[in-house]
């Protein structure tokens, strides 16, 4: 029996090819996508799970409330304190582990090199499963100057990973220091919060530990592991209760010498398995997130809508044929066929077309993984699949498209009368209107895709290419830390010796905000630039009011300031010049206001300009110049930068960007959200026309002799296309119109999470529109002019 | 074998009525052959549905065996069908995906035949209608004739008591519908009864009896034997 069913079920396939290619392309593009997305899926719940003792594993973490016990900001980072502290006080407390992030420079062959590297307390290995190659995990972080290192960090500095007892070279301070390896693990692996390269020990500082006041003071994450069936509330409680007691007294003295309001931090513990996804206290300070959740989302989202469309094309094409098949139905169940065994029949049909696509599936996954990696941030595997729960999960999969593809169908074909359907006064469900809501369906799915597509692609464009306010062409930014103002100047001296290069400046490393007392009372919050008199010009941006920082005023290198114009905004001053600015908890230094600048974007377009200062106090240090090039001779300013600087400073590594590219990369999200919509938008279209193409083949054939008999009546091909046409185009029209105000809610809302955004626009729609139904038009007349032009006489004699 | 009585059969389409059949009586008994004649559009096909138990009656009582059949359900209708009665069509109604073989095997499947005995009887009925060399063939590739005669096979292969054939040589050339009745004729000597509906007066000869149709009741019975 079920022999027959299959035999048949693939002679119709076979017979039927446009049929079943669509079918099984569609079916196969979203069952690919769904298994991506449970590979996916997968990989985000396994992430850090391989720990051994991974549910006694936490990170100290804290709330800030204010006065009235109102939560202000949710800390996922601690110091020097916490972990040893709380570890002492609370019992259930049975180790810590304090990871602090940090970049050194490290001599390989002669190179100088910056590397990540994580200064750990010694239970690292005790409280995180890392395998080892070689070392004792026990013993590798007791001694100082000890170092682990990973399999490929092993590699990378000796070409091997038989390296224990080797030393490396590691500047700490201004010298290098020979470190001695004491271990290598194993790569930590992708799936993982924690992820390594290099370990050294961080010491336990008893001068750092004895002071109190380094309670406020938060750079690294904090590990925990607690005792086997402790109870976290609790946990949690007595270190509240320890906190509070302990840091009494240094609470005391923030509030009276810095006049901080009372503050407090609750502490409290987060699960190491929590950190992956959550967005409140999110791994950072070292720590990997190797996505971010709302790509899931989207991504799982985008594989749902695929794969639903496919199925919808399913339903609609087999419907839509049944009126082929009707008669055989009818011979069935006239020979004896009862409606089981028909509905069994056409399931299994649906299965074997399933089959075929599950097959293709497979081979598209693996042919698509790279790219898929690629856009969700991820290095998923195709050995992954080979997992229990994984292939059951695709085999479920599999079960339920067959279903949910050939359930429908199957009880509506079985149901068709034989007498009706054997005398040819059969005419299956002249109005359709399921067909044709589902058709609606599909296009609002796929030009919601569509339109979402060129939201994301204009706010990109508006990101990467509206007026920054200052001239980030040409610029070569290039770091070190710390960079003497004496070496400066002969850095300076040195560069300007080539024709290449046009102008240099200084400024301060990374960004720095801090508060300050304006008018005497108001704390303001802002971002302090420690310039030279150069970078405002060179930087072209503009002083609108006052003047830049000059050499010929000598308080200008110490008490002189500009601010931007939001600064002089939100401090309320009319006339900004002439101000004062106190650092009050900087030994109450009072700076003038000399000039104003016109606001420039200093961070990326996802931020809201804020306040700014600008000073040349000679007392903060300098981290990095920037470098204007002649852009005809960038190669040359290059090699000329990169020698300058490798000569005069051997032991710092060199590095360079162009401020253009790097402003570039902060929209890499927005760059990432383009191209996965981009990607969904394409599926989504593409699934949906070849349904509808089939449709128009299967209506085309069923209205054969109708247009055979028109155009013996005389009717042109445009009139007979355009008969044909009309009837899809219609439900696809409609479905755009549903489709917009689902668009401007949906993207609406997303472009409110930028601060400088583009209005959603009718013009926009339009576009879109046209687009849509230019593939539509397109899919719909292929099949139409087919029919149109074929010979009249031909689809008459058919019947 | 077959006793119907004042059957009634109406269609019902956008406000208007057709009386399909309209207080229709007679009777068949076993080992008859009979054909039914009329115009077109009398109600010819619609008593053969009902008789096939394809279609129910809207009043009337219709006799299968002695056993009154016009209150089944689907489920058991269907399963009486398929032990007891062969179509025949005009237009042949073979599957155009499955062979010849596979055509004639279906009823098999359907009332659960081992494969080794389906096999067997399929190849013996073939090799009864002169097909068993064109066994692998679909329909299309044959012949009306042909064609005709695999829908007999199957048909037939069942061993029903009873074959409902609705003008069987309807599409069919002189020759090839002259051996159509040929082998209705062997399969009724041989112990089936048999009901065709002809427009042929030449076909309706093979018959022992001929019912004539007007307007959904029957004007004359003549026996031809
Ligand atoms: N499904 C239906 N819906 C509406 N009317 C129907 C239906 N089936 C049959 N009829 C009507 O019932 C009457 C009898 O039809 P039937 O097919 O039995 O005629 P017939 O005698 O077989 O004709 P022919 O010799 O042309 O095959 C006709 O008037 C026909 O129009
Ligand atoms: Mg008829």
């Amino acid at each position: 029996m079920i022999k027959n069913y299959i035999i048949t079920a693939l002679r119709n396939l076979y017979r039927n090819k446009i049929y079943s290619s669509i079918n099984i392309l569609g079916l196969s593009i979203g069952l690919a996508c769904s298994m991506l997305i449970i590979l996916y899926v997968k990989d985000e719940l396994s992430f850090d799970r391989f720990h051994e003792n991974v549910d006694r594993v936490y990170r100290i973490v804290s709330d800030e409330v204010d006065v009235e016990g109102n939560v202000t900001n949710k800390n996922s980072h601690t110091g020097a304190l916490q972990g040893p502290l709380f570890a002492e006080h609370v019992p259930e407390i049975q180790t810590y582990v304090r990871i602090q992030s940090q970049h050194m420079d490290i001599r390989i062959d002669n190179e100088i090199k910056s590397e990540e590297l994580f200064k750990v307390d010694k239970d690292f290995f005790k409280i995180f499963s890392f395998p080892m190659i070689s070392g004792n995990p026990e013993t590798c972080l007791t001694q100082p100057f000890s170092i682990v290192l990973s399999q490929d960090m092993a590699i990378k500095i000796f070409g091997t990973t038989d390296v224990l007892g080797r030393s490396v070279m590691l500047k700490d301070g201004q010298d290098f220091q020979p470190y001695q390896v004491t271990g290598v693990a194993k790569n930590t692996p992708i799936n993982s919060t924690v992820r390594f390269n290099i370990l050294i020990p961080q010491q336990l500082d008893e001068s750092e530990l004895s002071n109190r006041m380094n309670w406020f003071n938060f750079f690294q994450n904090t590990f925990v592991l607690l005792a086997k069936n402790a109870d976290l509330t609790k946990v949690e409680e007595k270190m509240d209760a320890f906190y509070k007691s302990d840091s009494k007294e240094a609470r005391d003295r923030m509030a009276k010498e810095y006049g901080m309001t009372e503050a407090m931090e609750n502490y409290k513990l987060q699960q190491l398995t929590d950190i992956h996804l959550n967005t409140e206290l999110p791994a950072q300070n070292g720590l990997t997130s190797a996505s971010n959740p709302m790509y899931s989302y989207l991504l799982s989202g985008i594989a749902l809508f695929i794969l639903l469309i496919a199925c919808i094309n399913f339903i609609n094409l087999t419907v839509a044929r049944s009126v082929k098949r009707s008669r055989e139905i009818g011979i069935r169940k006239v020979i004896g066929g009862e409606r089981r065994q028909l509905i069994i029949q056409f399931l299994s049909e649906s299965f074997v077309l399933c089959g075929f696509a599950f097959l293709l599936a497979i081979l598209l996954l693996k042919l698509s993984l790279p790219v898929f990696n690629n856009l969700g941030n991820k290095a998923l595997s195709f050995s992954y699949l080979l997992d229990l729960k994984l292939i059951l999960g695709y085999l479920l999969l599999f079960v339920i498209t067959g279903f949910l593809a050939g359930f429908y169908p199957a009880i509506v074909l079985s149901g068709y009368n034989p007498v009706e359907t054997l005398y040819s006064r059969f005419n299956i469900g002249g109005k359709n209107y399921l067909q044709k809501s589902l058709v609606v369906f599909q296009f609002i799915l796929a030009s919601f895709m569509i339109m979402a597509t060129l939201v994301i692609y204009s706010q990109f464009n508006l990101l990467t290419e509206m007026e920054l306010g200052y001239n980030d062409q040409n610029l070569v930014e290039v770091s070190k830390y710390p960079f003497e103002r004496s070496e400066l100047e002969t850095f300076t001296e040195q560069l300007k010796k080539d024709q290449s290069i046009i102008d240099i400046s200084g400024k301060n490393g990374g960004s720095w905000f801090t508060a300050a007392k304006v008018n005497g009372e108001t704390i303001l919050q802002f971002s302090i630039e420690t310039v030279d008199e150069n970078f405002i010009p060179m930087m072209e941006i503009p002083v609108i009011q006052g003047r830049n920082f000059s050499r010929d005023f000598p308080s200008d290198s110490s008490n002189s300031v500009l601010v931007n114009e939001t600064f002089a905004k939100e401090a309320g001053w009319k006339d900004p010049i002439g101000e004062t600015v106190n650092f009050w908890y900087n030994d109450n230094e009072k700076y003038q206001v000399i000039g104003v600048v016109k606001d420039y974007h200093f961070q990326s377009l996802t931020n809201k300009i804020r306040p700014q200062l600008f000073t040349m106090n000679m007392r903060n240090e300098m981290g990095k110049v920037f470098i204007k090039i002649n852009p005809e001779k960038t190669t040359n300013a290059l090699e000329h930068i990169e020698s300058t600087f490798k000569t005069l400073y051997p032991n710092d590594p060199y590095n360079y960007v162009f401020t253009e590219e790097q402003n570039l990369r902060s929209y890499e999200q927005e760059s990432k959200w383009k191209q996965i919509m981009l990607f969904g938008a394409l599926l989504t279209i593409f699934v949906s026309c070849i349904g509808l193409f089939g449709l128009t083949v299967l209506a085309a054939e069923k209205r054969t002799k109708e247009i055979g008999i028109r155009k013996v009546l005389g009717a042109s091909v445009n009139t007979v296309v355009a008969t044909l046409t009309k009837d899809f185009l219609k439900l696809v029209i409609l479905a755009l119109i549903v489709a917009i105000p689902i668009t401007w809610l949906t993207a609406g809302k997303w472009l409110d999470n930028y601060p400088y955004r583009i209005e959603i626009n009718w013009q926009l729609f339009v576009i879109a529109g046209i687009l849509i139904l230019l593939i539509a038009v397109t899919t719909i007349s292929f099949q139409a002019v087919k029919a149109a032009v074929s010979n009249p006489v031909k689809s008459l004699r058919t019947e | 074998m077959i006793k119907i009585k004042d059957l009634e059969k109406y269609y019902r389409t956008e406000e208007v009525q057709t009386v399909a059949l309209n207080k229709l009586s007679f009777e068949v008994k076993e080992g008859e052959f009979v054909a039914v004649m009329g115009p077109s559009g009398c109600g010819k096909s619609t008593l053969l549905n009902i008789i096939g138990l394809l279609d129910d009656p809207d009043g009337g009582s219709f006799e299968f065996n002695g056993i009154e059949v016009s209150g089944y359900k689907e489920r058991q209708r269907a399963n009486l069908r398929k032990h007891n009665i062969g179509f025949v069509f005009q237009s042949f109604n073979l599957i155009d995906e499955l062979t010849v073989f596979e055509n004639v095997e279906l009823p098999l499947i359907y009332t659960g035949v081992k494969p080794a005995e389906r096999k067997r009887r399929v190849e013996e009925v073939l090799e009864k209608m002169q097909i068993m060399h064109r066994r692998n063939h679909f329909p299309q590739q044959l012949s009306g004739g042909q064609q005709q005669r695999v829908a007999v096979a199957r048909a037939v292969v069942n061993d029903p008591k009873l074959i409902l054939a609705d003008e069987p040589t309807g599409n069919l050339d002189s020759s090839n519908g002259n051996e159509v009745m040929q082998l209705l004729t062997e399969l009724n000597e041989q112990g089936t009864t048999i009901v065709m509906v002809t427009h042929s007066e030449h076909d309706a000869k093979y018959s022992h009896r001929v019912i004539r149709m007007l307007d959904g009741h029957k004007v004359t019975e003549s026996l031809l034997v």
